[in-house]
């Protein structure tokens, strides 16, 4: 063992020596910090936001309570009054914002149809979320490669181009010794940065200490190794740094960019979403087409969802707030199976990508950490089919004060129901993404242990 | 001499299979973007125009209604894909694709293709664009980076100087050299891109389009240029083949990955965007201090009633020779409207201002400054996006009035009974859109087009003079 800690000393020695290496891994922590802080200042500004919608709503309750003073009809209340639906961020997000900012992760509710208030997005900047996000996730699944790169693409053939390597062979040491030591020393600097940068990431985001902080650093490590062994496999072909960089960038581009964007090129045509469009101008024509059918007709298809209010008083007049929020549920009823397609085209969507992301191990672990901080669609969706609920659950309160004609009094605010939803993590998903991504570790390290011992022979 | 030098990298760089190899996998590239852009381009384009015409003949075609149901049952703006956008789809993926426009209420843009997406779409699209501004750079580097380093490595440099050509001179020519070997790869892409665009508008001439095309690929050229010299003058300062490489690669990973990104974020932590909720609330406070199209009890429209009574010469509101339900209903458009305005603008000010940070890093980074005039000229970029929000704005106020208008004209007070019919909104416009012209695109990217040349100049002269001080030794 003597010789291998020599190796690794000189290589500290070398590394320290070298400013280029050294100024490399700190713009990398630096990187890393700059990913922390912004993730969590995000989350912290979402978990804000989602605070003030609390505000809001005591602020419309309080408006509603001065223009209604006494009892009011309830269906004045189900019209101007508004509530929200909130999609609390996990613990973990911070350190994988994913697609949290894309997706709304609140949606303003009225007793009104859903369907036309349900897809209502938020106010984001294009450009910022096409730039995408720079938080840890980020960093580890794009940056420390690049690192990792920097850090190994020479790590045989320097010694050969300086003419080292045949002075270190006359030593009474072999040559898969001196890349296992500066493969070790490598990882143990990379490594070690890396899991320094996901615990102080734990720390400042303060998650819920649970078993994904051993998943989180199982994945940073298999990841780190597994780019580690890209650069033993290009090294073991043993030609020249500029055919390794460039090589090794090669695989880094063909990796996180060329095949991810043609996996959503091929997710896109293979799983269509079509029903976007035809839902929305569906449920309009349904909704207000209920104004111009005769009433008895109405609510007699809305006493088949709800036949506990069949034996209600009949509608007299022109207009009654019962009448109009049976033809609003009426529009939702008539776009359910559009809407059920719609949310089970998404869900397909992001299995397609789950089936194929064996094929980048950088999509793979961008997967996991989503998975793991549930910032990612299936999330999203959760929380749609929450807030679903929820509307059912706020029809279920108003609709007795409208059919059995009850005024809607002060105190039947705080009745009211609530929502609130946080997302969970996805673990099957992250624990079948660490088994693929353990396959890849070692499906590249015996592929450079077998190129390794085949080009062996040509250096000696 | 220097048509030679220029020759020789041209035809030597031709000889190298590996850089034969990794043009043809680009040119493949190329025109797979092509194709998948033309394709999502034409899905997308149908969709919405299936569904705008839908709406559109559901307008004109509607049961006999009151004008003001009429108002509420509003229409909607599909935004069209503009027809070079294939090329770059820049922010398209990440804007919604329809506006539901009614009387009060605006509202938000939906259904993005990103929120249609799992965090797979957040790793980059496959376009033209994508290949011309992030593949190409790294070509250009691979082909260049040894350009002078080698000749020192072998000491041919020497003996080209013993010619009595100088130094500068044969940087020159070993730009030109490298300039058409990219042409090569470039060329055939753009070419079979631009048939393509203009061979589905049976090539019919839109003068407009062809400009945008023609500054699309002119804004490309220029950036190439400024990585061919870039890289050669890498390349003259460095001693050693691969340490040159390793910078190159380092300026373009902080250009095409880093900078964008982190400028982006900056933006956003600079400037806060307020919540779309937050800016209802707002709204609703600013519009319940004036009157309330429904509500014509309070003080404010009692006030604006006598207003009304005096100038008419009449007792009673039912002796108006027009309709009082549909002038306040107008006049409650109006204001409600003016606020809206007055917060939107606020919102798109701010988005703006974190757009800026982005635009000004374009003078760090050409990669950002062409990403932006791509953007324009493709009619995919945010202003552009605005515009679209705007026109929809627009044109959901003037159906508003106009329907306001029928009501004051043609209904009698407080009639609330009366159905018009299909005829009468036949009178109504559809909601058309057009996008506006190249000039408009162009001044909105002023920044990154100065930031764009400036680079050119600045590689051309600065650059070129760290070519003079070369020591050979």
């Amino acid at each position: 063992m003597k010789p291998f800690w020599i190796l690794i000393k000189y290589e500290w020695l070398n590394f320290r020596a070298y400013r280029g290496l050294v100024i490399l891994s700190t713009l990398a922590l630096v990187a890393g910090l700059y990913g922390i802080y912004y993730g969590t200042t995000e989350v912290e500004r979402q978990r804000e936001n989602i605070a003030g919608l609390e505000v809001l709503t005591q602020h419309n309750v309080a408006e509603m309570k001065t223009k209604y003073p006494s009892e009011a009809d309830a269906g004045d209340i189900g019209y101007y009054h508004s509530t929200f639906a909130v999609h609390h961020p996990d613990s973990w997000a911070s350190l994988s914002l994913g697609q949290r900012d894309v997706n709304p992760y609140y949606i303003k509710l009225r007793l009104l149809n859903l369907q036309s208030q349900l897809y209502d997005s938020e106010n984001i900047n294009p450009l910022k979320v096409l730039s995408g996000n720079f938080d840890l996730a980020f960093v580890l699944v794009y940056l420390f490669p690049l690192l990792i790169i920097g850090l190994c693409f020479n790590i045989l053939s320097i010694e050969k181009e300086q003419g080292t390597l045949p002075l270190l062979l006359s030593q009474p040491i072999s040559l898969p010794l001196i890349v296992g030591a500066k493969l070790t020393f490598r990882m143990m600097v990379v490594l070690g940065m890396a899991l320094l940068l996901s615990i102080v990431a734990m720390v400042w985001g303060a998650v819920v200490p649970d078993a994904r902080i051993a998943l989180w650093l199982g994945v940073v490590v298999l990841y780190c190794v597994f780019w580690f062994g890209m650069a033993f496999l290009v090294a073991a072909l043993q030609k020249n740094s500029a055919f390794n960089a460039v090589t090794l960038l090669g695989v880094w581009l063909l990796l996180t960019i060329i095949i991810p964007a043609l996996l959503n090129v091929y997710v896109s045509i293979r799983q269509p979403v079509p029903q976007a469009l035809a839902l929305t101008i569906k449920q309009r024509e349904v909704v207000h087409g209920g104004w111009d059918k005769p009433k008895r007709e109405t609510m007699e298809a809305f006493f088949v969802r709800y036949p506990q209010y069949r034996d209600t008083a009949e509608i007299q007049g022109r207009f009654a707030w019962k009448w109009y929020y049976a033809f609003h549920l009426l529009g939702d009823i008539a776009v359910e199976d559009l809407a059920k397609e719609y949310q089970s085209s998404l869900q397909a969507r992001h299995d397609l990508v789950q089936n194929l992301n064996v094929l980048s191990v950088p999509v793979n672990v961008q997967g996991i950490f989503n998975a793991m901080a549930g910032s990612d669609l299936p999330s999203y969706l959760q929380f749609l089919q929450s807030a679903t609920h929820y509307h059912d659950t706020l029809r279920e309160f108003y609709y007795p004060f409208l059919f059995k004609q009850v005024g809607f009094t002060h105190a039947d605010y705080a009745r009211e129901p609530r929502h609130s939803f946080t997302s969970t993590s996805d673990m099957p998903s992250a624990k079948n993404g660490l088994v693929k991504l353990l396959l890849s570790v070692l499906v590249v390290f015996a592929a450079g242990l077998l190129l390794f011992r085949w080009k062996e022979a040509s250096v000696k | 001499m220097v048509k030679s030098i220029a020759q020789k990298e041209f035809i030597s760089t031709l000889r190298d299979r590996r850089f034969v190899v990794l043009s043809v996998l680009v040119l493949l590239l190329l025109l797979a973007a092509t194709v998948v852009g033309l394709y999502s381009y034409h899905t997308q384009q149908q969709e919405r125009d299936v569904a705008q015409q839908t709406v559109n003949h559901q307008f004109q075609n509607s049961a006999d209604r009151h004008p003001h149901r009429m108002a509420h049952y509003g229409s909607y703006a599909f935004r069209p894909k503009s027809s070079i956008s294939f090329l770059d789809f820049g922010l398209d993926s990440y804007t919604g694709a329809s506006v539901f426009m009614e009387a009060h209420r605006q509202n938000s843009a939906n259904f993005s293709q990103a929120q249609q997406s799992s965090s797979l779409i957040r790793f980059g699209e496959m376009t033209v664009a994508f290949v011309l501004q992030m593949l190409l750079p790294l070509l250009i580097i691979f082909l260049c980076f040894s350009t002078f380093t080698q000749e020192k490595e072998t000491g041919t440099l020497k003996i080209l100087l013993s010619q009595g050509v100088s130094l500068r001179e044969i940087a020159w020519a070993k730009i030109a050299g490298y300039g058409k070997t990219v042409a090569l790869v470039v060329g055939p892409a753009l070419l079979i891109a631009s048939l393509l665009l203009f061979g589905r508008s049976g090539f019919e001439w839109h003068t407009d389009v062809l400009v945008r095309l023609l500054l699309f690929i002119g804004f490309y050229l220029v950036y190439f240029f400024i990585f061919v010299v870039l890289s050669v003058v890498v390349s003259g300062v460095h001693q050693r083949s691969s340490t040159a490489l390793v910078t190159l690669l380092g300026i373009w990973i902080l250009c095409c990955v880093i900078i964008p990104k982190a400028s982006a974020n900056l933006g956003n932590t600079l400037y806060t965007t307020p919540t779309r909720a937050q800016m209802d609330a707002d709204v609703h406070e600013e519009v319940a201090k004036g009157i309330d199209g429904h509500n014509s009890q309070d003080a404010r429209a009692e006030a604006f009633k006598k207003e009304l009574l005096q100038k008419y010469g009449a007792d009673s509101l039912s002796q108006l020779p027009v309709n009082f339900d549909g002038i306040i209903m107008a006049v409650g458009e109006e204001q409600s409207t003016k606020v809206y305005r007055e917060y939107f603008a606020e919102l798109t000010d701010i988005f703006q201002k974190q757009n800026r940070v982005s635009e000004w890093a374009g003078f760090l980074n050409p990669y950002l400054a062409v990403r932006n005039l791509s953007m324009g000229m493709a009619g995919s970029d945010f202003p552009h996006y605005l515009h679209f929000q705007n026109e929809a704005e627009q044109y959901r106020y003037h159906l508003a009035q106009s329907l306001n208008h029928i009501q004051t004209t043609r209904l009698k007070y407080k009639d609330k009974t009366t159905r018009l019919s299909a005829d009468t909104w036949k009178e109504l416009a559809p909601f058309t859109y057009e996008a506006p012209p190249v000039q408009w695109a162009l001044g909105s990217h002023l920044i990154s087009l100065v930031a764009l040349f400036l680079w050119l100049a600045l590689v051309c002269t600065l650059g070129l003079r760290l070519i003079d001080k070369i020591q050979i030794a």
